[in-house]
């Protein structure tokens, strides 16, 4: 489900165009540059990795979970915004209005980005125009994977250039950043970077996950898509012997603040006011259509956050009055 | 006879009760009728920068382009700056189009402007719609259910919205995105006015939330 959750983001997106470029000088050789330069690209490096970027209303900095890369391993980097109060950025789908940052890697020869990692976003906006972003501070990570065939270096330059688009509630302003951080490139394991390990864990954290504890189906109800999400019970050991009243006062305090972020755009009202009702084990939530929606809606996907917690959701759309999907497939959940 | 009339005249007052309350559920719906491909484009009544009172049932008849404007955003800034939004106004109202630049800031926000202030603006950037209508209250921003600046509605000479969406399919603040985008409101014209369906008549509008008097 994740997996197939982060194929349609990258689908969607493709935002991550990975250019592989050796980083070369242009000239070659011809002078006595390369020293100046190499001591030069050392003092950017230095300079890029120990200040954040200025951004409009913000800073934007590249930073890396690890010490050093280690040849055939995978590790993390992240754009990490810090914005003034009242500006924001932008989900995959930004909603109403609005565009995601977008990122260009330049990255040495043995070195992959992957698909950014986006948080659980928030509801931005008013009554007739709803975004999906983040304020203040956000890291987006950007998972990254080096080859074997990496050779150890003293240093290595990993580069992002940054579309970026920062807007309050009264402006948009449109921005550009060049980041980079130089890594070194070892064979031995890659300790944390020091001061970054609760950032990342934050990140982590923030990102929605695959919902063990709950379980959701849709129905496809004329004018709305209605998630009913029942919670899964989990052995209780330590309130075994009455283990309902305290689940549906968990579900009821969780589920007060329930919202559903749809992957797509022009599927919802992003707008509309999404309407929670208790039932027992769970909830239901009923999401109001897009009016511009064309054609069914086989699969939902997206994000449903349960007060903080963001789970993913990737279910079949069953119309209402159709049976349940049992033993054989309906045709909507073949896809 | 008379106990049936008695019964008649119960069930008229009572569909009348029904008729009157739904009357009024109708009427306490906010006016977010949107406009859906394939239906009927809801009128308005718009007040020109040019002090012209504009009608949309009066251009029944022609094709009819509305553009949400707001000139401080910077994806309405890429259209203008480009000079591509003027193109395509110059454009199609010489192909008998009627083009409807609509400003639904409201005072105060961002892409708010005053009749003169607008005409300032059209002459300054050479704009060439039929008429820049101001819409302060954002009445037909929520009639239209309009999202952002640029949102790109057409009408065709029925009444009825063919496009729905997007200027273009570049969703970015780029002027060198403009020469190889494709126009959403070009094609949806271009592929009516030749009697064929609008391939694509509904898309993601891009650019700034329309700053209406609800946007906190």
């Amino acid at each position: 489900m994740p997996s197939g959750f982060r194929n349609s983001t990258r689908f969607l997106l493709a935002q991550s165009r990975i250019k592989q470029e050796m980083l070369q000088p242009r000239t070659r050789s011809r002078f006595r540059f390369p020293l100046v330069l190499g001591v030069v690209l050392l003092l950017r490096a230095a300079i890029a990795c120990a200040t954040p970027t200025p951004i409009t209303h913000g800073t934007l900095e590249l930073v890396s979970d690890k010490q050093w890369i280690q040849s055939g391993h995978s590790f993390d980097l992240a754009l990490r915004f810090e914005l003034e109060n009242g500006w924001h950025i932008y989900w995959v789908n930004p909603g109403d209005s609005g565009e995601p940052p977008r990122v260009e890697w330049q990255l040495p020869k043995g070195i992959s980005a992957g698909a950014i990692e986006w948080p659980t976003p928030r509801r931005l906006g008013s009554e007739s125009v709803v975004d999906y972003g983040y304020e203040s501070s956000v890291l987006l990570i950007v998972p990254m994977h080096s080859e074997t065939t990496l050779a150890a270096q003293p240093s290595t330059q990993l580069s992002a250039h940054v579309k970026l688009l920062v807007c309050s509630h009264e402006m948009c302003i449109p921005g550009k950043a060049d980041l980079s951080i130089a890594l070194p490139v070892k064979t031995a394991a890659a300790p944390e970077q020091d001061g970054m390990r609760q950032l990342f864990a934050a990140a982590h954290a923030s990102l929605p996950r695959p919902a063990q504890e709950w379980k959701f189906t849709v129905v496809d109800a004329k004018d709305a898509f209605v998630i009913d999400a029942t919670r899964v019970h989990q052995a209780d050991h330590s309130d075994h012997a009455n283990p309902r009243p305290g689940l549906t006062q968990k579900v009821t305090r969780e589920a007060t603040q329930a919202n559903f972020f749809p992957l797509e755009e022009l599927q919802i009202d992003n707008a509309a006011e999404q309407k929670l009702t208790l039932t027992g084990l769970g909830f239901r939530l009923a999401v109001q259509k897009s009016n511009q929606l064309q054609k069914p809606v086989d699969r939902l996907k997206g994000v449903l956050a349960i007060g903080d917690q963001g789970y993913l959701v990737d279910a079949p759309v069953r119309r209402s009055g159709e049976q349940k999907p049992g033993g054989t497939k309906t045709g909507a959940a073949v896809k | 006879m008379k106990r049936s009339n008695h019964y008649t005249t119960l069930v008229y007052i009572t569909s009348a009760c029904f008729f009157l309350v739904a009357l009024a559920l109708l009427a306490a719906q906010p006016l977010y009728a949107a406009a859906t491909v394939g239906a009927a484009a809801p009128d308005f009544t718009g007040l020109a920068s040019s002090g012209q009172t504009i009608h949309l049932a009066d251009y029944r008849g022609k094709y009819v382009v509305l553009e949400w404007h707001n000139n401080g955003c910077p994806f309405v800034r890429k259209q203008y700056n480009s000079g591509n939004m003027q193109k395509l106004q110059k454009e199609w109202t010489a192909k008998g189009v009627a083009w409807f630049t609509i400003l639904s800031s409201a005072p105060g926000k961002q892409g708010f402007a005053t009749a003169g202030e607008e005409n300032d603006f059209m002459a300054k950037m050479q704009a060439a719609p039929t008429a820049a209508l101001l819409d302060p209250t954002g009445t037909i921003g929520h009639l239209y259910d309009a999202k952002t600046s640029p949102h790109m509605f057409v009408i065709n000479p029925q009444g009825v919205v063919i496009y729905n969406g997007a200027i273009d399919d570049k969703p970015t603040t780029d002027l060198a995105d403009v020469p190889g985008a494709t126009n959403y409101v070009s094609l949806a014209l271009e592929e009516s006015m030749s009697g064929k369906p609008v391939a694509t008549p509904v898309t993601r509008p891009y650019g700034c939330s329309v700053k209406y008097s609800d946007v906190r």
